[in-house]
């Protein structure tokens, strides 16, 4: 690992529909340690296409991890993250699914779909924190990832 | 006792068998000559023929007819005979010359009996002038006239015995008719208004037994002018060819059997004459002249009564049919009544008891039983609630077809014999697996009015050197035997009515059934939409409290230190306030999944789905210092989510509601007849007892929730889901005694077929 690749920010893509919680994800990050760079965007559509560095996105960077909501509009969190995982050049990109549901069933599917970890948002502010700080430290600095 | 019976019985069938219609003997008031062909030589004769011609039965033997009655008579009557054309002679008068000038008239009619013997009956009479065709003609137009077209078939009857009656002058004048056991009934009486009524009275059967039927329906007139006549013998006894006494059937002179003179005699009657009603080839009724005196009614006489009873009877067997039909229509009436309360009620057996009347008459019972799964109605004579429910319990037991009926149940089921009064006669309609329609009817013993007390009315057995004679009074007894235990029977247009309501009851359980379906479907579907609205509110609530909960600590966090003491109550009241939602709204959720319908029912390890909900209160168990200890538990059949959703809201509820000791817990279970008993017991703070039913109603707390924190729905979640495996769940507490939550689970899984007829 070069020094290049080591001080380069990670790219992290949030998508994410409600206003308020890209805030709060962001005043969380805020206090984070690891060098990021947050791409927001707010359908599941958009997540394609930033995905597939199309339309608005033609320059977007490869995320390093991608946090994705569940109850999207345009195209569902569920149909994202099943092309996402199905798709040869992306399915590498670790997904954590980042929702207020915990129905059984989204759990189960998600995971069916080769979800890379699902975690419940919290409730509790300082909990959010913890969680948050959680993923960055865990998926960005502690995993050791494939290569593209 | 059973040895007499049997021998009685024996004597009876001879009876039945006796040849009353071979005999050797006729009626005094007039003479046979039974004769040879071709010549018409005589070869028997009734000894009565010296009285009668002066010539004696020894000289008469082998001389020709023209020996009695001028050649000119018997030629044209020869040629007749020779064409095979006995009609056409029949009847005739025919003159014997005594001596000289002093002749005697004689009804005389030609008939071959069954072994083509050629048959001579003499009648003196006094009238040289037979009725012309008009008298008859204006007799028939009379009494035809007499009636209205309305007129009921009593009515009818009526007019007939008066006509007969005024035709002939007997005292009394009665029409029988037979119904399917024979028995008469009397229908029309004319009479004389000094004699004892005998109208609506029933004759068994065995007075006219079988022999003497036949001969009704052979021998549509029959006179016996002085019951008390001595009768007459013919001369020789058998006839010279055949060696046999001769077949009288068609005899009009045949005497009668002694048994029916004794008949007549008991009856204190001198003289009758009897006029067959035959409809379809079979006894349709009679009609029975009696005179307490002796009375001769002249051949002509008889004969234009015999004609009034062909002429009107068929119009009387029309209007029977008529009265049939009417039957029919007006049971189609009650029926059509019955149907449209049933249609109309919201409960169809309440519709079907809204007309009491109507249900009876339908099929003429006296008395009917509804049982439509465990709810049984009983009215008008019926057996007892428990003899009707043993009953049924029998008649599960048999193959039954769309209808089963009998008009002795007795002797196809025992017990019956216990209410033969009220239910000798059944029908049973069978509509639906424990759905019945019965009716009763009493035994006919109960119901009828019987001709005359037997116990003195007749004389006793008469037997005479192993010879058997006919006793009224024996015949009325084994009549009795023959109809005990049997009700009257069920016509076939009212079983019919019966299978008719069956259809009606059908297709209104087949429409509710339909209703039912297309609710339980609509059910459905708004069950299902229920469900995805309560995953998206709670998944949709959740995400704006969410975020008021976190901006509210955001801005406590960052801004923590600039507020002063109010500010900071505030913000966490506002935080109290939407983790309470939060908390409410999974509840709710948790509430709505207790899905009655899907729970799947397995064979569960109770104590795994307690240890699952201990593992889950992990942390409360510890914090709460709790010693739980639990006995063996059972495998039951359960949905093992659910159980163990169950033991944790007990068992976090004992936690919670908990005193300055430590908690104590114990889990139990222990097996009842049909369920399994599951306690959990604490040390808590106990309940109030009047509280105990409220506790499981959703949302009713007994606390603030200062006091203890909570939406008051875990209780009601176990209740639900107990509800849901049909057990039942209850506490038994005391304030300050700790509590007892009992539950139980059906062994076996709990009855999932949910439908109620």
């Amino acid at each position: 690992m070069t020094v290049a690749e080591y001080e380069q920010p990670k790219v992290i893509l949030l998508v994410e529909d409600s206003k308020a919680d890209i805030r709060l994800v962001q005043e969380v990050l805020k206090s984070s340690t690891v060098a990021h760079d947050l791409r927001v965007v707010r359908d599941g559509l958009a997540a394609m296409d930033y995905l597939y560095q199309r339309n608005d996105h033609l320059d977007a960077p490869r995320p390093n991890l991608i946090v994705l909501d569940l109850n999207l509009p345009k195209k569902d969190g569920r149909e994202v993250l099943a092309e996402i995982k199905t798709n040869p050049d992306l399915k590498r990109i670790p997904v954590v699914v980042l929702t207020t549901s915990h129905h059984e069933e989204d759990i189960q599917c998600s995971y069916e779909l080769h979800v890379n970890c699902y975690i419940t948002k919290s409730r509790n502010l300082k909990d959010l924190f913890k969680l948050v700080q959680g993923i960055e430290s865990f998926w960005l600095e502690t995993v050791t990832l494939p290569h593209d | 006792m059973a040895n007499l019976v049997s021998q009685q019985d024996q004597h009876l069938q001879e009876l039945e068998k006796l040849a009353i219609h071979t005999t050797s003997q006729i009626q005094a008031y007039g003479m046979v000559l039974v004769l040879a062909e071709p010549d018409l030589s005589i070869v028997q004769t009734s000894t009565n023929c010296h009285s009668l011609l002066g010539i004696s039965a020894q000289q008469l033997l082998g001389e020709s007819l023209e020996s009695i009655f001028d050649s000119f008579q018997i030629e044209p009557i020869k040629e007749q005979i020779t064409a095979g054309n006995l009609d056409f002679i029949n009847p005739t008068k025919l003159w014997a010359r005594l001596d000289g000038d002093n002749y005697t008239v004689f009804d005389a009619v030609f008939h071959r009996n069954a072994e083509n013997i050629l048959i001579l009956e003499l009648e003196p009479t006094d009238s040289v002038d037979s009725i012309s065709f008009l008298s008859f003609y204006h007799l028939a137009k009379v009494s035809i006239n007499e009636l209205g077209a309305s007129a009921s078939l009593e009515e009818f009857c009526q007019v007939i015995v008066k006509e007969v009656r005024q035709l002939t002058g007997f005292d009394r004048v009665m029409l029988y008719r037979f119904d399917q056991y024979n028995h008469g009934d009397v229908i029309a009486e004319d009479k004389r208004a000094d004699l004892e009524p005998y109208l609506g009275l029933r004759y068994p059967e065995s007075d006219i037994p079988q022999p003497a039927r036949r001969l009704f329906i052979h021998n549509p007139i029959r006179l016996i002018p002085d019951a008390k006549a001595p009768v007459v013998e013919l001369y020789p006894a058998l006839h010279p060819s055949t060696e046999q006494p001769l077949d009288l059937t068609q005899s009009i002179l045949r005497s009668a059997s002694p048994c029916h003179l004794e008949y007549l005699h008991n009856m204190k009657v001198g003289a009758s004459l009897t006029i067959s009603l035959i409809k379809d080839g079979a006894l349709w009724g009679l009609i029975a002249c009696h005179h307490l005196t002796p009375k001769h009614v002249p051949y002509e006489l008889r004969k234009a009564c015999e004609f009034l009873g062909r002429v009107v009877f068929a119009d009387l067997s029309a209007r029977e049919d008529t009265q049939d039909y009417d039957y029919r229509m007006a049971l189609k009436e009650i029926q059509t009544r019955l149907v449209d309360e049933m249609t109309t009620s919201p409960d169809f057996i309440e519709g079907l008891m809204a007309d009491r009347q109507g249900l009876l008459d339908l099929t003429g019972a006296q008395g009917a039983a509804l049982c439509f799964g465990d709810r049984l109605l009983l009215l008008g004579q019926t057996p007892s609630e428990s003899e009707v429910k043993y009953l049924l319990q029998w008649l599960k037991g048999q193959a039954l077809d769309d209808v089963f009926f009998t008009q002795s149940l007795a002797s196809l089921y025992s017990d019956a014999l216990g209410f033969k009064e009220v239910a000798s006669g059944l029908i049973a309609l069978p509509i639906a697996e424990r759905n019945y329609l019965l009716w009763f009817r009493p035994e006919v013993l109960q119901t009828v009015n019987w001709g005359g007390d037997p116990s003195h009315a007749f004389e006793i057995v008469a037997l005479n050197n192993q010879q058997v004679r006919l006793s009224p009074r024996k015949s009325f007894e084994r009549w009795k035997e023959t109809v005990r235990l049997n009700s009257l029977p069920w016509k076939p247009v009212e079983i019919r009515a019966a299978l008719e309501l069956k259809k009606a009851i059908v297709n209104i359980i087949l429409r509710q059934a339909d209703e039912l379906a297309e609710l339980a479907r609509d059910l459905e579907r708004s069950n299902a939409d229920l469900k995805k609205f309560a995953y998206v509110a709670s998944h949709d609530l959740q995400e704006p409290l969410n975020q008021v909960a976190n901006y509210v600590q955001l801005l406590e966090m960052r801004y923590g230190e600039q507020l002063d003491e109010d500010a900071a109550e505030f913000i966490n009241f506002a935080v109290d306030g939407v983790s309470l939602m939060q908390t409410l709204i999974d509840d709710v959720l948790a509430y709505s999944k207790v899905d009655v319908q899907n729970a799947e029912l397995a064979l569960t390890d109770s104590h795994q789905a307690l240890d699952r909900a201990l593992a889950n209160l992990r942390r409360r168990i510890l914090e709460n210092q709790a010693r739980i200890t639990v006995d063996p538990l059972p495998a039951v059949m359960a949905d093992g989510t659910q159980l163990m959703q169950v033991f944790q809201n007990l068992i976090g509820n004992a936690l919670k509601f908990r005193t300055k000791t430590p908690p104590e817990i114990h889990v139990s279970a222990q097996r009842l007849d049909k369920a399994w008993l599951f306690s959990v017991q604490d040390n808590g703070i106990g309940i109030d007892p009047q509280f105990f039913d409220r506790i499981f109603v959703i949302f009713q707390r007994l606390h603030t929730r200062d006091e203890y924190s909570g939406t008051g729905m875990g209780l009601a979640i176990c209740k639900k889901i107990i509800d849901g495996h049909r057990g039942q769940i209850w506490v038994e507490s005391e304030l300050g005694q700790g509590s007892t939550f009992f539950f139980t689970i059906p062994v076996g899984g709990a009855e999932r077929d949910r439908r109620r007829v």
